[in-house]
């Protein structure tokens, strides 16, 4: 029997190794890549995906998923776009935050309470929050800036979430390391965190043992809601514009990246620091692609096959996969379906 | 005299240098059930993988009709007629009890491209195939419909119309109420009358003093000894089970003093919900055990599960040391002082990928924490404390995630995590299911220890044996009503079923 701590610590081990076989040989291909200026830009980039992935993995480790993250952003952003000049900028970047943060909300209303299943649940908010944002904006794409001149000082402080740095770091790097150093104490450390992984590993255990498990649920789901919030207003900063058609796919980006640092669908395991290798491995070898001028389809197709590849060796591993085993028994005979009732009656 | 059916001789393994069987030897004649026994990690299951083909043994020889055979893999076993019948069942739900039956073999039809199922020829081969053991189950039903009984004689009927001459059955009474148990043995006997050889594990003795002819005992590995039937006894049975003896549990308790419970703990007025139980009275006092005996599905189960809040109850009042709790979930159950250990613990008792730190603290954060973080040494001072206390054994230390723990130490993590909770009641399920002999015994004293400092215990089971030994007053429910009231010295186990068959006390 393996030790289970052994067995996290070689993941990460495995994770630190592929990302460092990626950085090696695009270095050696690109002489771009390995400066500092496109280290650095390439850290800008990722905060978005790395922002929601931080809550999208204490979502998934609490046994939840959130397709809707993606046009939860956009939505924000619209919201910050259409209303600057109505309400000011900081306020509608404040109500974009709060609207996400509802967003999220109800996600886990209709998940926990209603008792819909996640993937339907947030894969029709992810249609509805992105219909949202096209019928606000018209379609359109909306300059975020003071067109008339009466806001300066606001929209100097807003510029600054995209642009300004912190301790040496740009801004979005910086709540990105910030957030990413609390949800990790959190884990940690808090009720909270134990709860994610207690309801995650076992729901009905956990209920049974006394736990708040819906209204953990559903906290989990409103942070996801609101790390898209957080994430939309760095955007909308940075790019001076607010987009309905932004981080189209980009839940895809993030789950992949849960899942290759070590994320289980199932619930119950993992960690933020498997979750944050995976965003740089998928960013560096994104990066590294673009810098090689690799299309973006191919880049696409990259991402899909590090997802199933490393899921897979995984799953051989623990399986003892036997490879003489396999060919021997693989004959066409047919499967029975396997129904124990302990798994019949697990959701 | 001919041959054994089955010899296995000398057997050893080892795990990464662990003897985990040394030289153990038994055999098996044709139409015989032989018992194997041994508390958990004794040996039985790596046996059986042996014989299945699931492990190869390192040393020793495997027999059938006294020709020595090679068994690499599940499928030499089952070409040999050797077949498992695990606890857990593997089928279909949704298809029919015949296309179960046969399954990879259905009988085919629609000329030379034959690409049609035979649906006639397919349910006349099932009812044959169902009619050599006398089953009475339509070819027809479909599998989810039948009861758990049902689809283990299914199971074995499976395994005897392909040619089965050696059946395994691991545990197949763990999930049986007292007349299913009584069918599934007539099938036995079908089985036996056939020239079967069975192979018989169970952890319930009485089981095995009605089925088996022969009953061999492992324990830790070491074959202790292999006896007929007529020469043992429960105790000595027990005894080289265990390598210790363990006194007579009612006799201890016969000569204890009758305990003097404290005030009332946990009184329940008028509970009812419709389908499950209907205006349920009862009291249990601080320091008593009050057993509630009821045969499967006699909503004992929901019952208890109403009282904590698991599962809401239509009308009713509970009261915890005499005041009202309003118990509309589980956190309610658990905020009035009541703690609740599940049926079946590895679904609803523990986070199994949790350390056992974890899992006894779950309930107990608000302790644990200051300024919303835990307090690591206080944790780990209080969990360390139930483990010594529950004498709660793991291999790897206090962080062993509970999925490597025995049943037994599964089980005392489940109640350890209910005392740390500090409750004043505690709903026990099924205490001891699929746990051994030892840990059994072991589980008991802590019962009675707690109880002894004030807890009140409902224990719920279905096990008469261990109601009988356990409670100091039992209660018995049938179809969802009390129907007796028995104090320890009355009960007798002919009462105790009379009235949890519906008979009037």
């Amino acid at each position: 029997m393996r030790s289970v701590q052994m067995r996290s610590v070689q993941e990460i081990a495995s994770l630190v190794v592929m990302l460092v076989i990626i950085v090696v040989v695009m270095s050696a291909a690109s002489p771009v890549f390995f400066t500092t200026r496109n280290l650095e830009n390439t850290l800008l980039d990722i905060t978005t995906v790395g922002i929601l992935a931080i809550f999208t993995t204490m979502l998934m480790i609490g046994g939840g998923l959130d397709l809707s993250i993606g046009s939860t952003l956009a939505l924000g952003g619209v919201i910050v776009g259409v209303y600057q000049e109505a309400w000011g900028i900081l306020p509608a970047a404040g109500a974009a935050i709060l609207v996400c943060g509802l967003v999220g909300l109800i996600n886990g209303f209709l998940v926990t309470y209603v008792g819909i299943n996640p993937l339907i649940t947030t894969l029709g908010m992810l249609s509805i929050a992105r219909g949202v944002a096209f019928v606000l904006a018209d379609g359109l794409t909306i300059p975020v800036f003071d067109l008339q001149g009466t806001q300066t000082d606001a929209y100097t402080l807003f510029t600054q979430f995209g642009e300004g740095r912190v301790l040496g770091l740009d801004t979005p790097v910086a709540v990105m390391l910030a957030l990413f150093v609390l949800a990790l104490l959190v884990m940690q450390f808090t009720p909270y965190g134990r709860a994610m992984y207690a309801i995650g590993g076992n729901y009905q255990a956990s209920n049974l043992a006394g736990l708040a498990v819906r209204r953990y649920r559903m906290i989990a789901y409103m942070l996801s809601g609101l790390s898209a919030g957080v994430a939309c207003v760095l955007l909308t900063s940075r790019l001076y514009a607010a987009d309905p058609r932004a981080a189209t796919g980009m839940e895809l980006t993030v789950i992949t990246a849960a899942v290759l640092g070590g994320i289980s669908l199932a619930g119950g395991k993992g960690t933020l620091i498997g979750t944050m290798l995976g965003v740089l491995i998928l960013s560096a070898l994104m990066n590294g692609m673009k810098l090689l001028s690799t299309s973006t389809d191919a880049q696409n197709i990259a991402l899909g096959l590090v997802l199933l590849l490393a899921v897979g060796l995984d799953q051989i591993r623990q399986r003892n996969f036997n490879i003489m085993r396999f060919l021997r028994s693989s004959r066409l005979v047919p499967e029975v379906a396997r129904v124990s009732p302990a798994e019949g009656s697990q959701s | 005299m001919t041959a054994p059916l089955l010899t296995m001789q000398h057997i050893v393994k080892s795990f990464y240098g662990v003897k985990v069987l040394d030289d153990v030897s038994i055999d098996l004649f044709a139409g015989e059930t032989l018992a194997l026994l041994g508390e958990n990690g004794a040996g039985k299951s790596t046996l059986i993988k042996i014989l299945n083909g699931d492990y190869r043994r390192d040393g020793g020889e495997i027999l059938i009709d006294g020709q020595p055979v090679n068994i690499d893999a599940p499928r030499d076993a089952e070409n040999l007629g050797i077949r498992m019948i695990y606890q857990e069942l593997h089928y279909a739900p949704e298809l029919s009890v015949a296309e179960n039956l046969l399954l990879g073999a259905l009988p085919r039809r629609g000329g030379a491209l034959n690409w049609l199922i035979d649906w006639q020829q397919m349910n006349r081969q099932a009812h044959e195939a169902l009619a050599l053991l006398n089953v009475d189950i339509a070819p027809t039903t479909k599998m989810r419909d039948l009861s758990v009984v049902e689809r283990e004689i299914i199971e074995i009927v499976k395994a005897l119309s392909r040619q089965a001459r050696i059946i395994v059955m691991d545990e197949p009474t763990a999930a049986l109420t007292p007349p299913e148990v009584q069918r599934l043995f007539g099938i036995i006997r079908g089985l036996q009358a056939r020239g079967v050889g069975i192979i018989y594990i169970s952890h319930r003795l009485d089981e095995v003093f009605e089925i088996a002819g022969r009953i061999t005992v492992l324990r830790d590995g070491k074959h202790v000894g292999t006896n007929p039937r007529a020469e043992v006894t429960h105790q000595s049975l027990v005894q080289m089970m265990v390598g210790r003896s363990i006194e007579d549990r009612a006799e201890v308790r016969a000569q204890s003093e009758a305990i003097t419970p404290g005030a009332v703990a946990l009184e329940v007025r008028g509970l009812s919900k419709a389908g499950a139980f209907n205006t349920i009275d009862l009291q249990v006092r601080a320091g008593e055990i009050v057993g509630l005996f009821g045969l499967l599905g006699a909503g004992h189960t929901l019952l208890t599960q109403a009282i904590f809040g698991a599962i809401k109850s239509d009308s009713g009042t509970i009261l915890v040391d005499g005041t009202p709790a309003r118990i509309a979930s589980p956190q309610d159950g658990q905020r009035a002082g009541i703690g609740f250990v599940p049926l079946d613990r590895k679904v609803n008792g523990l986070v199994l990928d949790m350390s056992v730190r974890k899992n006894i603290t779950l309930s107990n954060w608000r302790v644990l924490t200051r300024f919303g973080a835990f307090q690591r040494g206080l944790e780990m001072q209080h969990s360390r404390n139930w483990v010594d206390q529950l004498g709660i054994r793991m291999a790897g230390g206090i962080e062993t995630h509970t999925r490597y723990l025995s049943g037994g130490n599964q089980q005392k993590v489940v109640l350890a995590r209910w005392l740390e909770a500090n409750v004043r009641v505690l709903l026990l399920n099924e205490p001891t299911w699929g746990v051994d002999v030892g840990a059994r015994s072991d589980i008991y004293d802590q019962l009675e220890a707690l109880a002894a400092q004030g807890l009140a215990i409902l224990m719920v089971s279905s096990d008469i044996e261990e109601v009988l030994s356990v409670s100091h007053r039992i209660l018995t429910i049938y179809k969802g009503r009390l129907t007796g009231e028995f104090s320890q010295s009355d009960a007798t186990q002919e009462k105790l079923l009379h009235a949890a068959a519906g008979g009037q006390s």
